[in-house]
């Protein structure tokens, strides 16, 4: 079907250019050429992102199926790397320098682990059209998918990059909900998960307590972890029903908004584009999940289906995270928004999702 | 499917709560980011001008304005301000305690520095900046203040300026004035304060998040206050100011011809500039001596006009042709009216018109007055000016009051007697006057025939406004009664019996009225009003003395007056 590979793809691209937009926007008074030419990169990335979407949506999405365990692998090793790497540095580091960019193997990780789910979960036996998951005892429906899972979420959590961590456990429950293993078993894992909060404060680092402190209230320290979440709400609140319009952004353009292309581009966005064009902003999103979730209903193979609807919720579950935090109604983890946020894995690996979700559409037929 | 069903509805839901996020920090919490926002980024510079010169008619300064140094403090951290507060206190000699209060009687916002020592002598400013750099939010404020150079000279007719109070707040908002502008209090400073005021100026200033200049936003020039022109003469002002002395009273000199005030001189007088200095108890002082220091005796207190008041008795007689030049009464010493006894002074046998003023004979006036009945007396001491404001420009002048038959029975139902007009025609009873209408009323007689309007203000900004003020009204009296008047007027001075004898060994042709206006408990106020020289008056002048006794001693501070003017070479 020619019809979602066209929204998808019209959609993603205007997403891309708002975000392209902001980037430029948010560093345009910025001193250095570096600063000023980041949306360059920007530009870059998107059409590579758009030649691999093209590519890869006309890729039969069961080769993945083939590939699931070396894509698991290649994850694993590559956060291994990065920890080696960091390790043998001094320094925590959540790239590697790959030539002329920087590769981000926590965003790889994601779409892999996506895939990996999918294939666990739509596996069937010989003589049952039924998913074997229905009939997962506790241990194949929870404890190995989570062992699995487990290895690259510690090795990402020891970047430290808790936001990522934090998504992949939550699409991992979404997963489960949705392929229908028992529902007692989620709420043991959910119970197991959030009875030893209170211990795992003891593991976080000062600066992770802190954040989660001052979301409680920003206040608290107003030039220091606060200051962030205090501007982007400044930001955000002071744009209006229209905005202050593009590059006329005060809290973005004379840096009071710090990460102001990156995790708050929302923020920055928002300031200038307004109430509108937020709202705006979210139904183009919104329209793209939607998208994603008519792909997955129609899809009758197991495997294409629950791999659409793994990659819509990896989605929608990043928006709305760093929204929230943009909006200070969730604690500050750094989670790139989708297409805006400036940074190449993200905007590649988006493309590259999306890119698998047309494919499912169009090979769909041919079951 | 109930399972995936569930997962869309969350989703949605997810997006609801987005929305709902966004709904609340630009719907509801918008205005409030705005002006955080707007914080944030836009820094306002006053720039403070001058406020306008006050001239005498000479174009000598009489108040202009001085640079004073005001140390202001930025709020910051409190323990930083523990800090700045210890090294100033030890700069300046002021308590810690006392700068606290007054940073948290005058802290306003963040962004604003708060004023807590004004006027530091230069040499402190110089130690004071000096330590800037090691603590935080110390700015020093140059302020343009009001400078007064011959301290009190003056000061009724001026005002003085302080911060604004709740009342002219309210009033002026709509005319751009904001708190804690300076504005005049009484005066020429309140009445003009419009023109005299400053117009602040200051940058609108961009910055970034370490408060970097960015761009200018905006710039407004400060612009000074406009220069006014008085039409006060500097030299007469002090002549008339230290003959007044420490004496309760006051002094008008004008121009008969044409209403100028020359000399408005009003005793207790204050230092204005205890307002510029804040000093605080010196400003209580003022508000509660209960010689009202403040007052300006010559428009905004009333007395009894006494004597003076037979110069209305005789215009009123002779233009309702009850009497004539040679109409004349038998003074014994005091007369019956009705059932009771009304004194003269003296005893001073035959008298007419002219004999009547010389010697104010009592006696003649009151056969006079009833003879001309007490309406035609009201209705020219209206007519002279008496009973209603002169027009004059500053504020805060009072009518007086002349009373009348007809007022008397309809605001107090009492009949009038033949008693009270024996009284009221040698102004006693209710009749209230001001010093500057009884100088006005004098000016008639020296103009022949011209009541003149009194003003102050000759020019604002270099634009003359006399033609504006003057309004000199014809009041169609009859030349020859004028001129029988002031040929008793000039007795009063030229006769050795005249009550103003004491005058006539100046060297200028004098003419005038004393009054010793009864005015119990007491001594009595003491009138001269006059005008001078005779022949072509160039000056008519109103001394009062607030119970200063007989009409003498008021002779006296005139001849003082006069005295010193001519030795000045004045007249």
């Amino acid at each position: 079907m020619r019809n979602s590979f066209l929204t998808i793809l019209i959609v993603a691209l205007i997403i891309a250019s708002l975000g392209i937009l902001s980037i430029y926007s948010s560093n345009y008074e910025k001193e250095g050429d570096t600063w000023r030419t980041i949306y360059q990169r920007q530009i870059l990335w998107v059409i590579l992102g758009l030649v691999f979407f093209v590519l890869i949506s006309n890729l039969n999405y069961r080769r993945f199926w083939d590939w699931t365990y070396f894509l698991y692998g290649a994850a694993v090793f590559f956060l291994l790397l990065v920890y080696i790497l960091g390790a043998v540095r001094l320094g925590a580091q959540r790239w590697l320098r790959i030539g002329w960019f920087n590769f981000q193997p926590s965003e790889f990780a994601k779409i892999a682990l996506v895939i990996f789910l999918a294939k666990y979960f739509s596996r069937k036996s010989i003589d049952d059209i039924n998913l074997l998951s229905g009939k997962f005892g506790i241990f194949r429906g929870i404890v190995l998918p989570l062992i699995f899972i487990g290895i690259p979420v510690v090795l990402i959590v020891e970047q430290p990059d808790l936001g990522s961590a934090l998504m992949i456990l939550i699409l991992f429950m979404a997963f489960l909900y949705i392929t229908q293993v028992k529902l007692r078993y989620i709420v043991v894992l959910l119970a197991i998960s959030l009875l030893p909060l209170p211990f795992m404060w003891h593991f976080l680092r000062d600066y992770q307590k802190e954040r989660l402190l001052v979301f409680l209230n920003p206040n608290i320290d107003p030039l220091g972890a606060g200051y962030t979440i205090i501007q982007s709400k400044i930001a955000i609140g002071s744009g209006g029903l229209f905005g202050k319009g593009w590059l006329a952004g005060t809290q973005s353009q004379l840096h009071f908004l710090p990460e102001s292309h990156t995790d708050f581009i929302f923020a920055t966005f928002a300031e200038e584009w307004g109430f509108l064009g937020s709202l705006g902003l979210l139904f183009l999103y919104f329209l793209i999940i939607r998208q994603g979730f008519y792909i997955a209903q129609r899809t009758h193979d197991a495997f294409g289906s629950l791999l659409a609807f793994g990659i819509s919720l990896m989605l929608c579950i990043q928006i709305f995270i760093n929204i929230s935090m943009n909006l200070g109604l969730a604690p500050v983890v750094g989670l790139p928004l989708p297409l805006m946020s400036y940074g190449g894995s993200s905007v590649f690996i988006t493309f590259v999702a999306l890119g698998i979700l047309v494919n499912i559409d169009r090979t769909r037929a041919v079951f | 499917m109930i399972r995936t069903k569930v997962l869309i509805i969350i989703v949605i839901f997810m997006f609801l709560f987005l929305v709902f996020g966004l709904l609340n920090l630009i719907g509801l919490q918008g205005n409030k980011f705005k002006d955080l926002s707007n914080n944030n980024c836009i820094r306002l510079t006053p720039q403070l001008g001058c406020r306008g010169k006050i001239l005498d008619r000479n174009g000598e300064v009489i108040v202009d304005s001085r640079i004073s140094y005001d140390l202001a403090v930025m709020p910051s951290g409190s323990v930083q301000l523990e800090n700045t507060f210890a090294a100033i206190s030890k700069l300046i000699n002021k308590d810690v305690k006392d700068l606290r209060k007054s940073f948290n009687y005058g802290y306003f916002s963040p962004s604003v520095p708060v004023t807590v020592a004004r006027n530091i002598n230069l040499s402190k400013v110089i130690a004071i900046e000096q330590i800037r750099s090691d603590y935080q939010g110390i700015v020093i404020q140059p302020t343009p203040v009001r400078n007064y150079p011959y301290s009190s000279l003056g000061s009724h007719f001026l005002g003085y300026v302080n911060e604004i109070d709740r009342w002219r707040l309210t009033k002026l908002k709509d005319y751009g004035y904001k708190t804690k502008d300076i504005v005049g209090f009484g005066g020429v400073e309140e009445k003009y304060d419009y023109y005299l005021r400053q117009e602040q100026g200051g940058l609108s200033v961009e910055v970034d998040h370490r408060g970097r200049f960015v761009r200018l936003l905006g710039f407004k020039p400060p612009r000074n206050g406009k220069d006014i022109q008085l039409t006060i003469n500097l030299k007469i002002q002090k002549i008339a100011e230290s003959s007044l002395g420490e004496r309760k009273g006051c002094v008008v000199i004008i121009n008969p011809n044409t209403g100028e005030i020359l000399a408005m001189a009003s005793s207790p007088d204050f230092d204005p500039s205890l307002f510029v200095n804040r000093s605080g108890s010196g400003i209580s002082n003022l508000f509660s001596n209960s010689s009202a220091p403040l007052m300006n005796r010559a428009i905004s207190a009333t007395y009894p006009a006494g004597s003076i008041f037979k110069v209305v008795v005789s215009t009123a007689a002779l233009e309702t042709k009850k009497i004539n030049q040679n109409t004349s009464f038998l003074c014994q010493g005091s007369a019956i009216i009705g059932r009771s006894q009304f004194k003269c002074w003296n005893t001073h046998g035959m008298q007419n018109l002219i004999g009547g003023l010389t010697h104010s004979c009592n006696v003649f006036f009151y056969k006079t007055g009833l003879l001309t009945g007490a309406l035609n007396i009201h209705d020219y001491a209206i007519k002279l000016g008496f009973g209603h404001n002169t027009s004059f420009e500053l504020p805060y002048e009072v009518p007086g009051f002349i009373p009348s038959p007809i007022w008397r029975k309809i605001n107090k139902f009492q009949n009038w007697f033949d008693g009270d007009t024996a009284n009221l025609s040698i102004g006693q009873g209710d009749v209230a006057v001001t010093p500057i209408q009884v100088v006005r009323m004098m000016s008639v007689f020296a103009n022949k025939g011209y009541l003149v309007t009194p003003y102050i203000v000759k020019n604002i900004d270099g634009r003359d406004i006399s033609k504006y003020q003057t309004r000199i009204e014809k009041l169609n009296l009859k030349i020859s009664n004028i001129e029988l008047i002031r040929q008793g007027l000039r007795r009063v001075v030229s006769e050795p019996t005249g009550t103003g004898n004491v005058l006539s060994s100046l060297p200028v042709s004098i003419a005038g009225k004393t009054g010793t206006a009864q005015a119990p408990p007491g001594q009595p106020h003491a009138w001269f009003v006059g005008f001078f020289p005779y022949e072509k008056p160039k000056f008519a002048i109103c001394v009062l003395l607030d119970h200063g006794g007989p009409g003498y001693y008021s002779c006296l501070v005139g001849k003082q007056i006069i005295d010193q003017m001519s030795k000045e070479g004045l007249i």
